[in-house]
């Protein structure tokens, strides 16, 4: 596996090098702590973190494979379009913010504002989540294993959060609905696909109350 | 509901096709926005129900097969009743019985300082002698990105299309923008609500998505907007223009998003944009992801590592402080800098926003320019003017004040065959161009309307020309605020420029006064009693966004 050094490197070398060897073998990219929108809008390929990734990691991703051994900055994934992102530690402020499609996982804790404007993509936070995750999403999953913060879902419009543990506060037009047998499917295939250990029964849906909220 | 009561509609019953043969004709109750004639469906005779709710748009005499109606200004009431105007009086009337605020579009309406108060100063003896625009040439190219980007934007001449999104604005006058555009040289730009799939090679003057039949000489360019509200975006998105431009303002509502009502949310608007059908799209008013100017510069650097430092990066500034928001776009690395005065127009905002909020374009430019004198970068960082532009005239005054270039966007609209009925919101435009509905679509032919935006661009630039070339220059980048002088002491104040009679700026605007023109760290625009302030001229570093 080929591994780059972004020691005392741009973000433009980074990224150059990086497109450059993403074709077939997957790359390791050591630190990069301090290197913002690494891997921005990669096709394909798989990226390999080695430590911390800085902010806006895999920014308008449409398509690549990023995992990170250690934490990531704020506003991983923001803006993808498909492929998968997977964070070994926690995530700062704003992950999976105006997603597309494709996949986040985040095997720690996630901060506020997790999967903003979400519009189809898939994000999985294994620990806890801070406040307002999942505010004005529009289409996809967001699954939290843990417990969240204050108004969860606010504004919600289409998608669905559901959650293992407790929240301090649903946001406004959210609502809670019974699991159905399809939701704790759908539940058990993300969590034998991306290996989280969690009961699938135990979680709770969270649903827009109006798909057309009123705006005062 | 923009109630004015401010026209007198009148009908020669004489010609009216209906007076004469009741139900044969109703065409006026169909076409006007605002609901002032109705059909009696009983007798089938019209009746003019409203007359206060007339804004003298006149679509109703355009359209009247009979020419029969006349719409006339009545006497002020600004005079006689102010401020208890009707407008005043309906206004509370509306907000008691229904609890809600009003709703309007387009832009500012009555008077707000702006370039009417300026005359330009032509050459004589005392100065370069005016030069012949109908025998000598003039450059009017203004480049963007010319230093940071590989395909640099090159405007044939100074003008760009303002942003307007597909959802605010129907498909078709879209593609007329983008056609015009093509056989302007100009650029248009997608606005926020994402790509109409033909708007980027149409722009470029090709006819065909494979780009290999070019229609539209000489070819222009397409702005790509990435907002707040992020509809329609993607790597790919952002890759199928030839500029990116942040937008973090407008000038007729700073400080909010955009507002796309769900009488105009159709399966095509609601695809693009990933909302429900007949939902409201709003945008968010500030970035998610974007808490500090730090964080924007790293959004600037991804944007233009995403784009392979193909394109330049815009920024869209709303009214608000000139010159520190210039200067925070100059330091996230802005190739151009558009801001947008409180004349600016909009598809749908409170009116309360559109009408009190901001202010005026012609106040924003000069501490705009200041910003990018004090960062070294006048002219190199282009600015760009936009907010109620409306001819050659007032493009040359922004430019002399320091723009390099003006933008268009409710006059584009006019130039398409809008009258300014304040109604865009509502989806019902008879011109077809900000209704989702097909009848109203098929009034605008986008290649015939794309030659009357271009046609307005050739006439537009012409005026450039001549004001340019008898104010003894012959490159629009060579004007300057000698160029122009304020008629009246508010524009003086206001602009710094010299004040008729008087031949020098105000007192104020002389070297030495000491303007507070920073934004704390705090961000409230004040500063702390006992600290010193900022002097004109040298260079204030922007501590927050």
């Amino acid at each position: 596996m080929k591994t780059i050094d972004a020691k005392a490197k741009d973000l433009k070398a980074v990224n150059n090098l990086l497109r450059k060897s993403v074709n077939g073998q997957p790359v390791a990219v050591k630190n990069v702590s301090r290197v913002h929108g690494l891997a921005a809008g990669l096709k394909h390929g798989q990226v390999i973190v080695q430590g911390n990734a800085g902010d806006y990691l895999g920014a308008l991703n449409d398509g690549g494979t990023i995992k990170v051994t250690k934490n990531a900055g704020k506003y991983v994934a923001d803006n993808m379009t498909s492929g998968t992102i997977i964070i070994e530690g926690n995530t700062d402020y704003g992950a999976g913010q105006y997603c597309y499609g494709g996949a986040v996982i985040v095997r720690g804790n996630a901060g506020d504002f997790t999967a903003t404007m979400n519009k189809g993509a898939a994000i999985i936070v294994c620990g806890d989540v801070g406040n307002e995750v999942g505010t004005y999403m529009l289409k996809g999953d967001v699954i939290v294993v843990g417990n969240a913060g204050e108004n969860l879902a606010n504004y919600l419009i289409r998608g669905q959060v559901y959650i293992g543990g407790k929240w301090k506060s649903l946001g406004n037009n959210a609502r809670v609905e019974p699991l159905t047998d399809a939701d704790t499917a759908k539940l058990r295939a993300y969590f034998e696909t991306y290996q989280i250990k969690a009961d699938p029964t135990a979680f709770k849906k969270i649903v827009a109350a109006s798909e057309k909220p009123f705006y005062k | 509901m923009a109630v004015v009561g401010a026209f007198c509609v009148s009908v020669n019953r004489e010609a009216c096709i209906n007076a004469r043969m009741p139900g044969k004709c109703a065409t006026c109750a169909e076409i006007c926005p605002h609901g002032v004639y109705a059909l009696d469906t009983v007798t089938g005779e019209m009746e003019i129900v409203n007359y206060n709710a007339c804004v003298g748009c006149r679509i109703c005499s355009e359209f009247c097969p009979a020419n029969a109606i006349r719409i006339n200004p009545a006497e002020s009431e600004y005079v006689s009743r102010y401020p208890w105007t009707l407008a005043a009086v309906e206004e509370i009337h509306y907000k008691a019985q229904t609890g809600e605020y009003l709703l309007r579009g387009f832009g500012t309406q009555g008077p707000t300082p702006h370039f009417d108060m300026i005359t330009v100063v032509p050459s004589q003896i005392a100065s370069a002698a005016p030069l012949d625009k109908y025998r000598e040439e003039c450059d009017m190219e203004v480049v963007i990105g010319e230093d940071t980007c590989k395909e640099p934007i090159r405007l044939q001449v100074p003008f760009v299309w303002a942003a307007m999104s597909f959802g605010a604005l129907s498909k078709e006058a879209k593609l007329a923008l983008a056609i015009g555009a093509a056989m302007a040289g100009i650029a248009s730009n997608t606005g926020e609500g994402g790509l109409v799939p033909e708007e980027a090679y149409f722009a470029k003057g090709y006819t065909d998505k494979e780009r290999t039949h070019k229609k539209w000489e000489p070819g222009g360019y397409m702005i790509i907007q990435w907002s707040t509200g992020r509809w329609g975006v993607s790597v790919d998105y952002i890759n199928a223009g030839d500029a990116v431009e942040v937008k973090i303002g407008q000038g007729a509502k700073p400080g909010m998003g955009g507002h796309l009502l769900g009488a105009k949310v159709t399966e095509d608007v609601a695809r693009v944009r990933g909302v429900p059908i007949g939902s409201d799209a709003l945008s968010p008013c500030r970035y998610y992801d974007v808490q500090s100017l730090e964080d924007m510069k790293r959004m600037v650097a991804f944007l233009r590592d995403a784009t392979n430092y193909r394109v330049p990066i815009l920024f869209k500034l709303g009214p608000s402080r000139p010159y520190a928001d210039v200067a925070a776009c100059i330091e996230a690395g802005a190739d151009a800098i558009s801001i947008d005065g409180l004349t600016g127009g909009t598809g749908c905002s409170p009116d309360i926003v559109t009408q009190g909020v901001g202010i005026p374009t012609i106040a924003c430019i000069p501490p705009a320019v200041q910003a990018l004198k004090d960062y070294g970068v006048h002219h190199r960082v282009k600015l760009i003017a936009l907010g109620g532009i409306r001819s050659g005239l007032d493009a040359f005054k922004a430019m002399a004040m320091g723009a390099d270039a003006a933008g268009f966007g409710s006059a584009a609209e006019i130039a398409m065959g809008c009258r300014v009925c304040y109604a865009c919101q509502k989806g019902n435009c008879p011109y077809g161009i900000t209704s989702p509905k097909l009848e109203c679509r098929a009034r605008l032919d986008p290649i015939e309307v794309g030659k009357r935006l271009a046609n307005f661009i050739h006439a537009s630039a012409e005026e450039v020309k001549i004001l340019t070339m008898l104010s003894g220059h012959r490159r629009t980048v060579d004007l300057s605020p000698e160029d122009l002088r304020a008629m009246d002491l508010n524009t003086a104040a206001i602009t710094g420029l010299k004040l008729i009679g008087y031949e020098r700026p105000l007192t104020m605007w002389e070297p030495g006064y000491q303007p507070a023109l920073t934004v704390s760290p705090n961000g409230n625009g004040h500063k702390k009693p006992g600290k010193k302030q900022g002097t004109r001229g040298k260079r204030q570093r922007v501590k927050t966004l």
